[in-house]
């Protein structure tokens, strides 16, 4: 069990006691991890009105502010995932339960925040493993039809979304953190193709995907410079103006405001998308590589930095050793290039740090695993000055655990979500209390 | 065509198209015969009559009236043998021995007619819904799902297949060749490939039933069997079903009177009718599986495909299973993504496969070549050459491809040795068979005498291979590139 429901005896006496404002408190008597900054042994933090006002060996009690005893807990910030599709899909099987993946090439105005669901079940499920932060996707990464015109390309706004609030306005930290965009690819021709032959399916030559490809690179290019003449059209405002929501939603982007979350599992996919941020000068970010290949240098030179996926999963090919997903963030974290983690799921959304302790086994140093959970997603996804570590002026987001978060064994005792305690019941914890109870 | 006998060789020519006048009789002298069921001799003379090989030997008595060929610098051997082919029925498409999961994808249905007993009246009205037939209603193996095992490659047998041609020009003069759609795809015959009609070239029939799985459930509608293991218990199931039939049909014959007579079932007919039976066996799981399936059936039966059998010989040795290597070289498919890495598996498998003739002639498996799409003959000369380069003898390489194919298929005693008696069948070639420089002067089918041209010899133009049709991967590929 996690929970430490002593903890949630003791919590409303403290703050009856108090009068406390339910976004104030002192932590105290704990070992914070601040990430950014070395371990500070018996220290303590100050929560005033969701924000942290200070970090300390020692820290004064403060009026209205709630003192919880954190003898032998252990204080690190809130970890983020980031990518899931948490919020808007429940049942994966149950079509109604679902609300991503539009039909269409380019759909930048789709918004997750808005389909986000508050009262799905996998918040207080993910909630419980520690994360108290997630980017929600509006695609799943799953493409439709083969090198065809059909497959979508941009899905729409990633939101990032604390996982705590009765509303997803309450609960959206960056309603239009990212851009999700699924770069194409050139879908097997010859070996798989000749597969698809078998099965009655149409064959096409290398030759003849590439070409596709290259035509679905000229229509991306082509929908980006649609944006930059709205945005001109809009500048000068004639009055022949009409308001398109779509290409208004592209503005950020080609501004560099807004990044792209180019999903590009292959190498050859990485550096297209690369070139193609040049050319076009907008800002990405590398999501779901399943290899690095040559690209880090490059990666690094650019300072692009890349969201990596789930690591409990098969390599690639039938040839890759058995721990090249395992080892792969170490790969990225030798080149230099800066990164996080994301599941691009729902149910597993709460194994994220696990995914990374898994790296941490075969390699990755555990500050860099624990960095790529906190702050660095947090800079990566454009909150590093509110989210990801343990500072003065940042969201007072963290956890109170009994050991190191990377650990399976270790309980989360507390979460605290802008300074404010969060429960860490979920639908887990109910059907475990229910089932001990069994006579 | 401008040597002294060519008057006559153009006559032979077109003999087949006039059957009475085919006797004619002609004698290779002092060529090198291959005979393959003895020694060879290397200054020898064989004579054919009447569509039969007459005489062969060192001391042989040349009759008046017969057309003497200088065989000097000659070689004569035993026509091949394709064992197992669909030459001779133009609409089949090679069935792939399945390289995946030991079974194959729907393919098409080739252009035969579907079975009649089957449809509904209204199907046979609508022809969409009969070629259907049997298709979209199939929930299990009560309702024979795609079993045409009544169906006949001796009935199906047409000599305008312009493959036969290329065939001929390779040295082929017979072949097993086998109806291919549903799972249990009908009965085949050895056919000779030459004949004016259909049924003057079937020499042996029925010669067995081919097995082919196929998983996806039957095209459009899924449908029983869908996965390889329903194949699998199908198959089981209608051996045991043709086991229960005969003893019905004994136990009614041996007493008629007063008893109900058991329903015709022309699919158990097929079956019973068959002397053996053809089990696709490419990978080597399939293979250690088709070996106890194959046991366990209580038939005689044959592998076919065994491109990766270089990892089972011992075991197919012991099982004492004779065997029909795939000549569709596996190769990397063309137009791949250049950066795709072929996985090691794959890569293994490429360089093994042309070995396993080899290793089969070593370990004394019963072994015999089959054309798998491959049906030019500069790329069946060529596939046959890899596995000699892969360490095949060239005495092994024709022996698979005479006596051994004559021999599983129960026809030894007609063809597959250049011995008295037999259907003088022949290939005389210029050099030995199958080296790159070597010309077939002269084929003999039935007895009637063919001079391939160079053109056919040679190959058409790249990509223009003919019936140039899924499985037809030409046999070139394998010699430039990386394997």
């Amino acid at each position: 069990m996690r929970t430490s429901w002593l903890a949630l005896l003791l919590a409303p006496a403290a703050a009856g006691l108090l009068i406390a404002a339910d976004n104030s408190v002192l932590v105290r008597n704990v070992d914070v991890h601040p990430v950014t900054g070395p371990e500070i042994h018996n220290g303590a933090v100050l929560v005033i009105d969701g924000k942290i006002a200070e970090v300390g060996a020692r820290v004064a009690p403060r009026a209205g502010a709630r003192v919880v005893d954190g003898h032998g807990l252990q204080l690190y910030p809130g970890m983020i995932n980031a990518a899931t599709n948490v919020g808007l899909e429940e049942i994966e099987s149950i079509r109604d339960t679902i609300d991503l993946d539009e039909i269409g090439t380019f759909n930048p105005e789709l918004r997750a925040e808005i389909a986000f669901n508050p009262s799905s079940e996998h918040i207080e499920v993910t909630r419980a493993a520690g994360i108290t932060t997630v980017i929600a996707l509006p695609g799943s990464g799953g493409r439709g039809g083969r090198g065809g015109a059909a497959s979508p390309v941009i899905t729409g706004q990633g939101a990032l979304m604390h996982l705590e609030g009765w509303t997803w306005e309450d609960m959206a930290v960056k309603p239009s953190a990212v851009m999700d965009m699924l770069f194409p690819e050139i879908q097997g021709g010859g070996g798989r193709g000749g597969f698809a032959a078998l099965l009655g399916g149409p064959t096409r030559t290398y030759a003849e995907e590439e070409k596709l490809y290259k035509q679905k690179l000229d229509q991306i290019s082509q929908f980006f410079n649609e944006a930059r003449e709205y945005k001109a059209a809009k500048a000068a405002a004639g009055p022949g103006f009409k308001r398109d929501i779509r290409l208004e939603a592209m503005i950020p982007v080609i501004d560099g405001q807004l990044p792209l979350f180019v999903r590009a599992e292959r190498e050859r996919m990485i550096k297209d998308a690369i070139e193609f941020a040049d050319k076009e000068k907008v800002k990405i970010i590398i999501a779901d590589p399943r290899e690095m290949g040559s690209t880090g240098p490059m990666l690094k030179a650019h300072n692009i930095p890349v969201v990596l996926g789930k690591t409990f999963q098969l390599p690639m090919r039938d040839d890759d050793p058995y721990d090249a997903p395992y080892t792969l963030p170490n790969e990225f974290y030798k080149a230099g290039v800066k990164f996080c983690f994301g599941t691009f799921d729902v149910e597993f959304a709460r194994n994220v740090p696990f995914e990374a302790a898994q790296a941490v086994a075969f390699g990755l140093p555990k500050d860099a695993a624990l960095k790529g959970l906190t702050i660095n997603s947090a800079e990566i996804l454009g909150v590093g000055n509110e989210l990801g570590s343990i500072e003065k002026g940042k969201m007072g987001d963290f956890i109170l655990t009994d050991g190191d978060p990377l650990e399976a064994k270790t309980n989360i005792k507390q979460m605290f979500i802008g300074g404010r305690e969060v429960s860490l019941e979920s639908r887990h914890t109910r059907e475990y209390e229910k089932w001990m109870k069994r006579p | 065509m401008k040597h002294h006998y060519a008057l006559l060789a153009a006559a032979l020519a077109i003999a087949p198209l006039a059957p009475a006048e085919v006797p004619g009789n002609i004698a290779i002298k002092d060529a090198h015969i291959v005979t393959v069921s003895g020694a060879d001799l290397p200054k020898a003379t064989i004579v054919l009559r009447n569509g039969l090989i007459e005489d062969v030997g060192t001391n042989v008595t040349i009759p008046p009236g017969t057309w003497v060929i200088d065989g000097t610098g000659l070689t004569v051997y035993p026509g091949f043998i394709d064992a197992l082919s669909t030459w001779g029925i133009p609409g089949a498409i090679p069935a792939p021995a399945g390289r995946a999961a030991g079974a194959a994808a729907q393919s098409p249905p080739a252009q035969t007619p579907a079975p009649a007993q089957a449809l509904t009246q209204a199907q046979q009205q609508n022809p969409i819904e009969a070629e259907n037939a049997g298709r979209p209603n199939v929930h299990g193996p009560e309702d024979r799902p795609q079993t045409y095992s009544f169906e006949r490659a001796a009935d199906l047998i047409t000599p305008t297949d312009n493959r036969l041609e290329a065939a001929r020009a390779a040295g082929f003069t017979s072949a097993a060749t086998f109806p291919n759609r549903g799972i249990v795809e009908g009965l085949g015959a050895v056919i000779d490939l030459s004949g004016e009609r259909g049924r003057d070239m079937v020499v042996a029939q029925p010669v067995g039933q081919q097995i082919l799985f196929r998983v996806g459930g039957g095209g459009m509608g899924r449908a029983f069997p869908a996965s390889l293991m329903g194949n699998i218990a199908y198959i089981r199931q209608l051996y045991l079903d043709l086991d229960q039939y005969k003893r019905a049909k004994e136990t009614y014959a041996s007493n008629p009177s007063g008893n109900r007579r058991p329903e015709y079932d022309h699919d158990l007919e097929g079956l019973a009718e068959s002397p053996r039976i053809l089990l696709p066996a490419d990978q080597a799981q399939q293979i250690d599986r088709m070996i106890s399936f194959g046991q366990e059936l209580k038939v005689p039966y044959v592998l076919y495909g065994l491109h990766e059998a270089f990892k089972r010989v011992d075991q197919i040795k012991q099982a004492n299973v004779p065997a029909l290597i795939s000549l569709k070289w596996p190769v990397a498919p063309r137009d791949a993504d250049p950066t795709d890495i072929p996985n090691y598996r794959d890569l293994v498998i490429r360089e093994q496969a042309p070995a396993v003739a080899g290793m089969f002639a070593k370990a004394g498996v019963k072994f015999a070549f089959y054309s798998d799409g491959v049906d030019t003959a500069p790329e069946l000369k060529r596939a046959v050459k890899k596995a000699m380069d892969a360490g095949l003898s060239r005495a092994d390489a024709v022996r698979a491809l005479t006596l051994n194919a004559a021999e599983i298929y129960g026809v030894a005693d007609r063809m597959g040795s250049l011995d008295k008696g037999k259907i003088a069948n022949v290939v005389v070639t210029k050099g030995d068979a199958f080296d790159d420089r070597t010309t077939v002067e002269y084929v003999f089918v039935d007895g009637a005498m063919y001079q391939p041209s160079k053109e056919l010899q040679q190959g058409p133009p790249a990509g223009g291979a003919p019936g140039g049709r899924r499985g037809t991967t030409p046999g070139n590929d394998s010699e430039g590139g990386r394997n």
